[in-house]
């Protein structure tokens, strides 16, 4: 593989895997977001400076802008630059060289990047969505929405934000395989630094939450290009969005807090030379929040027709989850007082983000009570709340910028700039938020308010300016420090203590020259001889094989176009699918029972299939050279693995991506049950014509199922012929299966029975649509893996690829054996 | 690894028992049996295949515990909400 070119060159940008890299990327990428959410915000903020706008908007662009501005601040801001921040930082903190996956974390900043470009994109397709950034239904199906005729730019952010939720799975997977399995020697959870700890949860919750966010957008998209009917209902559409919103959205908002968080506790470590006090319980308050987050999701549901028991019960369960947020604020106040404080820039910022983030919290209670929620739901005393709470956040955030400047290029500040900063930040920040709470009563998302909150809203417009001059003094700040700033030393911190400031700064790239290890207690870097690391096969765990061998030819890649490629190839597909619904909508309308309610779309225009097709083609080039690269990352010889020693990175991390796709296809067969019950269960309309083709399909994939394990047996037996005719056989299975059930759906297309034809319909086509499409995927996999056999032998020396493969094949099958039950039987 | 006998004998047990809520729903059972055959019947055809030809039995316990919170979640989503439009 090639060497990674030099910086200053556009393709050492375009290539890089490199951990510390790809953090700069998605940290520059992010802060370009947040510019462009920040543009939204001032430009609605001009048009709320007198009752019924100053007329710079119309409302339908009011809406746009509004609605944009939370996307991009929430999704393409907060928790990229986090991600940012975590990518430079977690390897150096528990010791590794780099992340577990590295062409992968080089695709997810891909699939991020062209995320937002699909965001930016909408605009110019008569407009982008404009239902809100919590996408209600059913103001986020075009049928309802007449006055919203944006369909195509509507379907470019909904599939953008889908975009950017694989980009997270991605990231998911690799952070937690990385953080479980790369930490050094003798570095043991206890002893994780506080931001890779809350990074670490911070993924965990991630891991569960967007899956189920993923779940929601597919049926959304469904929706929106295929004319499904599961938000445009009046059978319970909008809470069945609201659940799968909700159950993502709440942990989502502990998403972004989270990695603030963790900078906080740095920060204040470092500048009050202090270890946080009660350090064990921070950490057993950050897993407790970590898991209650989970059980909350209802307190955003106060008003709507949900029983009173669970809104009772969410409302305890909401009181529960600050108190361990209190546990963490007296925390960092003790170690505050205890320590002696250096007021420098990152301290500055930390310490405000804690005095607003107390405030968020109290106005929070206040919401988590269902009585006053009544009042206060869809007010400005929501909108208020909720940015002290997260702009709380982008303050930590802040600091933690100026905390790794130096670190990470290698130039200091100028602390009075830095300080002018804050100070104009912190001013802007209340003038803009503080009236919020006084003119609570204005409604959330409209221009209209009372006269008598004028003041307030013009406070606030003139506060919003303020805080958006202070970050152009940030950017100032930076671009001063990178032109002429001092050289920064290795750790220009006098008590900072985490690894990444005992190497030079910047670091070099891969980090380390020696092992880096903690097994004597302190930080120490160890030169390994062969013989030595035989003698330490001692510590660390599930490390005895591969000890010693090959020590000196180590050799790991940095560089690869592919995930680029990828990510071209994805956005170009993703780009086509939003222009398709017009398609879909002339065909639909050619049938017997077309859909009702149909409004008026736009022309088709003949550039979306085009595109469909293209990205397909340079997916499938892309995908297909990713596979065939050598692309060397070797495994820690010696590391704390703990819990999940004992498997390798790679089956580990498909063992992640299945959870996650369990509460994908979980989250779908659960708004099957929740729509079913909301209809009452007896009056559901059986689709397929017959139970026997489920039955038949059973047996077919059931045999699959063999005939893959037959094909890792075989493997193991180094035998071509047999690894080859399992793999055979695995594959006209799956042809079979899909034969089966092409004929299924001809046999209710005759009858012109669409999905469009009622909801049943809709639910029993996308739910076995989606399970048929992961069985093509499997196929896809298949026939390269068949292709590799007859090729080159593969797989008979290192079977893992079988094994994985097969993971992923028996998941499929199983998700089988509930989707027959459910939709030809029960 | 098993050997190939053992995988064999599951995936005859498999065909018994997926062939088994076919005959739930196609003899004159109650209702409400052969919802609780099927769903009996349904997780422990998952719990061989996960135990077995996914060999979880093999692997350390704490991916078994992920997978068992993934499903939690679930769980979780569907019951809470199925509840709440009671
Ligand atoms: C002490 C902890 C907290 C409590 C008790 C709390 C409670 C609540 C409640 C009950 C609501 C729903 C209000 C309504 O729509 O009527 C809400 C909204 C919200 N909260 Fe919090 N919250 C807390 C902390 C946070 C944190 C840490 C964040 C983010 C960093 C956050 C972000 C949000 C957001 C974004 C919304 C508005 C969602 C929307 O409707 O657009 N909250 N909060
Ligand atoms: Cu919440």
């Amino acid at each position: 593989m090639a060497d990674l070119p030099p910086m200053t060159t556009v393709k050492r940008w375009l290539v890089t895997t490199n951990h510390k890299d790809v953090g700069i990327l998605y940290i520059a990428t992010a802060i370009f977001f947040l510019l462009l959410g920040g543009a939204m915000a001032l430009i609605f903020r001009i048009q709320l400076w007198e009752p019924g706008g100053v007329g710079i908007l119309s409302g339908n662009e009011f809406n746009q802008a509004v609605t944009t501005h939370g996307l991009l601040m929430v999704f393409w801001f907060l928790s990229p630059i986090a991600s940012g921040f975590a990518n430079y930082l977690v390897p150096l903190q528990i010791g590794a060289k780099d992340l577990a996956f590295p062409r992968m974390n080089a695709l997810s900043y891909w699939f991020y990047l062209f995320s937002g470009v699909l965001l930016i994109i909408s605009f110019f397709q008569q407009g982008t969505f404009a239902g809100g950034w919590t996408m209600y239904a059913p103001l986020n199906v075009p049928t309802y929405t007449p006055a919203m005729e944006a369909t195509t730019g509507g379907n470019a952010v909904i599939l953008g934000l889908m975009l950017f939720v694989i980009s997270i799975t991605i990231g998911t997977v690799n952070f937690l395989v990385t953080i479980h399995r790369s930490r050094a020697e003798g570095l043991g959870l206890w002893n994780m630094p506080m931001f890779t700890w809350s990074w670490l949860l911070t993924v965990w919750m991630m891991l569960f939450a967007f899956a189920a966010l993923l779940a929601a957008l597919l049926l959304l998209v469904s929706d929106r290009v295929l004319l499904t009917q599961y938000f445009a209902t009046d059978q319970g559409s909008s809470l069945l969005w609201a659940h799968l919103f909700w159950f993502f959205g709440h942990p989502e908002v502990y998403i972004v807090f989270f990695p603030a968080l963790g900078i906080m506790f740095e920060t204040f470590q470092t500048f009050t030379g202090r270890r946080l006090v009660g350090r064990k319980w921070v950490i057993i308050a950050m897993v407790l929040v970590a898991v209650q987050s989970f059980l909350v999701w209802m307190h955003h549901m106060f008003l709507t027709t949900i029983n009173l028991e669970i809104k009772t019960l969410m409302m305890a369960t909401t009181i529960g989850i600050s108190l361990p947020f209190d546990l963490m604020v007296f925390a960092l106040i003790y170690t505050m007082v205890k320590g002696r404080v250096r007021f420098t820039t990152p301290f500055l910022f930390s310490l405000g983000a804690l005095v607003l983030f107390i405030l968020g919290g109290i106005t929070g209670v206040f919401l988590g009570a269902v009585v006053l929620d009544y009042e206060f739901r869809g007010t400005y005393w929501v909108v208020a709340h909720f940015h002290y709470v997260m702009v709380s956040g982008v303050t930590a955030l802040v600091a933690g910028l100026y905390y790794w400047w130096p670190k990470i290029t290698g130039k200091m500040y100028s602390e009075t700039l830095g300080k002018l900063n804050f100070a104009v930040y912190f001013i802007g920040f209340n003038m803009l938020y503080f009236p919020m709470f006084l003119a609570w009563e204005t409604p959330r998302r409209v221009f209209h308010f009372a006269e008598g909150a004028q003041t307030y809203h013009q406070v606030a417009t003139v506060g919003a300016f303020i805080l958006g001059a202070s970050f152009l003094i940030m950017i100032l700040t930076f671009a001063k420090s990178w032109v002429s700033g001092p050289e920064a030393p290795d750790n220009p911190w006098e008590f900072s203590r985490t690894a990444e400031w005992a190497i030079p700064s910047p670091p070099p790239l891969e980090n380390w020259d020696g092992r880096p290890s903690y097994a004597s207690g302190r930080l120490e870097f160890v030169e390994d001889s062969p013989a030595a690391t035989d003698g330490g096969v001692a510590h660390g765990q599930g490390n005895q094989a591969e000890a010693g061998i090959e020590h000196e030819e180590e050799h790991a890649d940095h560089a690869s176009i592919w995930p680029f490629g990828i990510g071209v190839g994805t956005f170009v597909f993703f780009l086509g699918l939003s222009g398709l619904t017009p398609y879909i909508v002339d065909f639909a309308e050619g049938t017997p029972n077309p859909p009702e309610g149909l409004t008026t779309v736009p022309e088709p225009s003949m550039l979306y299939p085009i595109l469909t097709v293209l990205g397909i083609g340079i997916m499938g080039v892309t995908l297909y050279k990713f596979g065939m690269e050598d692309f060397e990352v070797p495994e820690m010889n010696i590391a704390e693995r703990w819990p999940f020693g004992g498997v390798g990175n790679t089956k580990f991390g498909v063992w992640v991506f299945l959870a996650s796709d369990v509460v994908v296809f979980g989250a779908i067969i659960g708004a099957y049950v929740f729509m079913r019950i909301h209809m009452g269960w007896h009056e559901w309309t059986t689709v397929p014509f017959a139970s026997w083709p489920g039955l038949l399909n059973t047996y077919v994939l059931l045999t699959s199922s063999f005939t893959v394990i037959l094909a890792l047996v075989m493997a193991e037996r180094k035998s071509k012929k047999g690894l080859l005719g399992a793999m055979t056989a695995t594959l006209l299975l799956g042809l079979t299966f899909m034969g089966v059930k092409a004929y299924e759906y001809s046999v209710k297309f005759a009858d012109g029975e669409y999905w469009w034809y009622g909801l049943e319909y809709s639910i029993y086509y996308v739910t076995t649509g989606l399970h048929a499409l992961h069985v093509i995927l499997g196929l896809f996999i298949a026939v390269f893996m068949i292709y590799r056999i007859i090729s080159v032998d593969a797989y008979l020396e290192d079977h893992r690829p079988v094994e994985f493969f097969g993971l992923y094949w028996h998941f499929v099958d199983i998700v089988w054996v509930l989707l027959f039950p459910l939709f030809y039987l029960m | 690894m098993a050997d190939l006998r053992t995988y064999t004998i599951i995936y005859v047990l498999l065909l018994v028992l997926g062939t088994g809520k076919f005959v739930f729903f196609e003899f004159d059972f109650a209702y409400s049996i052969a919802i609780g055959g099927t769903i009996l019947l349904a997780v422990a055809k998952i719990g061989l295949i996960a135990a077995y030809y996914q060999h979880l039995i093999e692997e350390p316990r704490s991916i078994t515990y992920m997978m068992a919170t993934a499903v939690f979640m679930v769980f979780l989503l569907t019951i809470a909400a199925g509840y709440s439009i009671q």
